[in-house]
């Protein structure tokens, strides 16, 4: 239990009991975009090296999504906020 | 037709019960105790709001725990009848939808001065009586077992499961806490 995420709802929790989902800055094309728009959303990926958004579950805990921000290359945490004020706050920006 | 009767038969009936591990000694060794299968309330609030716990207790309910933002469970011992249900969901009414998954979820209590000792095996949640005082609860994994843990007293703790999961839990436990020596108590 080496790798802690600390949950705005359930405070810092072993990385065990939560479950990666995906990139959490890409946006869904339109419906009618074309195929290769679709193909680059659902199959394309950068592999990074260093900081990356990503949806993350709190499967074994409070079950709420949630968006980490982290650094692939040094294993920092810098942000762990829920998707649903995630998704708020950048509907703001 | 034929008429169908069904009988009640408890998650943790069988199971593994009396002493286990090192000799038992009351100073440091553990209880584990089969709860009576009572009652188990899902309640999900309106964003913002949050429910009463005396409106529940009024109405026959037992204790209100933190399950996750806007969620939380009722439980206790007593199994509610339909109208008291019905009771507790009009007292909630406009505050929170209330889900009956008594049938779910099966609680054991922990208990002994190692408890604490016993329970940082499975779990990362700081259980130090000044971060987790008594009436807090957390949902967090005990082992590879999703479990929602409530301190009830200074040296004591209620663990609720997904009654699929209860038999596992019960022999986990039992395992953990063999060191210091435990007492297993089934269903009644
Ligand atoms: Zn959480």
């Amino acid at each position: 239990m080496a790798s802690l995420i600390t949950c705005p709802h359930c405070g810092p929790r072993p990385k065990e009991e939560f479950s990666i989902r995906s990139d959490a800055s890409l946006t869904r094309p339109a419906p009618d975009a074309d195929a290769e728009t679709w193909h680059a959303y659902v199959y394309l990926r950068d592999n990074s090296r260093g900081r990356h958004r990503e949806y993350w579950h709190h499967a074994a805990g409070c079950r709420r999504w949630l968006v980490v921000e982290r650094d692939t290359q040094t294993h920092v945490v810098h942000s762990v906020t829920d998707a649903a004020d995630a998704t708020r706050t950048r509907g703001a920006a | 037709m034929a008429e169908i009767v069904l009988s009640h038969r408890a998650a943790l009936a069988g199971v593994a019960t009396g002493r286990f591990g090192a000799a038992f000694d009351s100073s440091r060794s553990l209880t584990l105790t089969a709860l009576p299968e009572g009652h188990v309330l899902h309640l999900l609030a309106a964003p913002g709001a949050v429910p009463h716990a005396g409106a529940i207790t009024a109405a026959g309910g037992g204790t209100l725990r933190a399950y996750a933002p806007g969620q939380w469970f009722v439980v206790g011992d007593e199994r509610l009848t339909a109208s008291q249900k019905a009771e507790i969901a009009g007292r909630l009414a406009g505050v929170a939808d209330v889900v009956d998954t008594s049938h779910g979820r099966v609680r054991m209590a922990l208990s002994g001065a190692a408890v604490e000792r016993v329970l940082a095996k499975g779990t990362a949640v700081d259980l130090a009586p000044s971060a987790f005082p008594v009436g807090r609860s957390a949902t967090t994994l005990v082992g590879h077992i999703s479990v929602q843990i409530t301190r009830t007293g200074e040296q004591s703790f209620e663990l609720m499961v997904l009654r699929g999961f209860a038999e596992s839990l019960w022999d986990e436990l039992i395992g953990m806490a063999r060191e210091f020596g435990v007492e297993a108590v089934g269903p009644a």
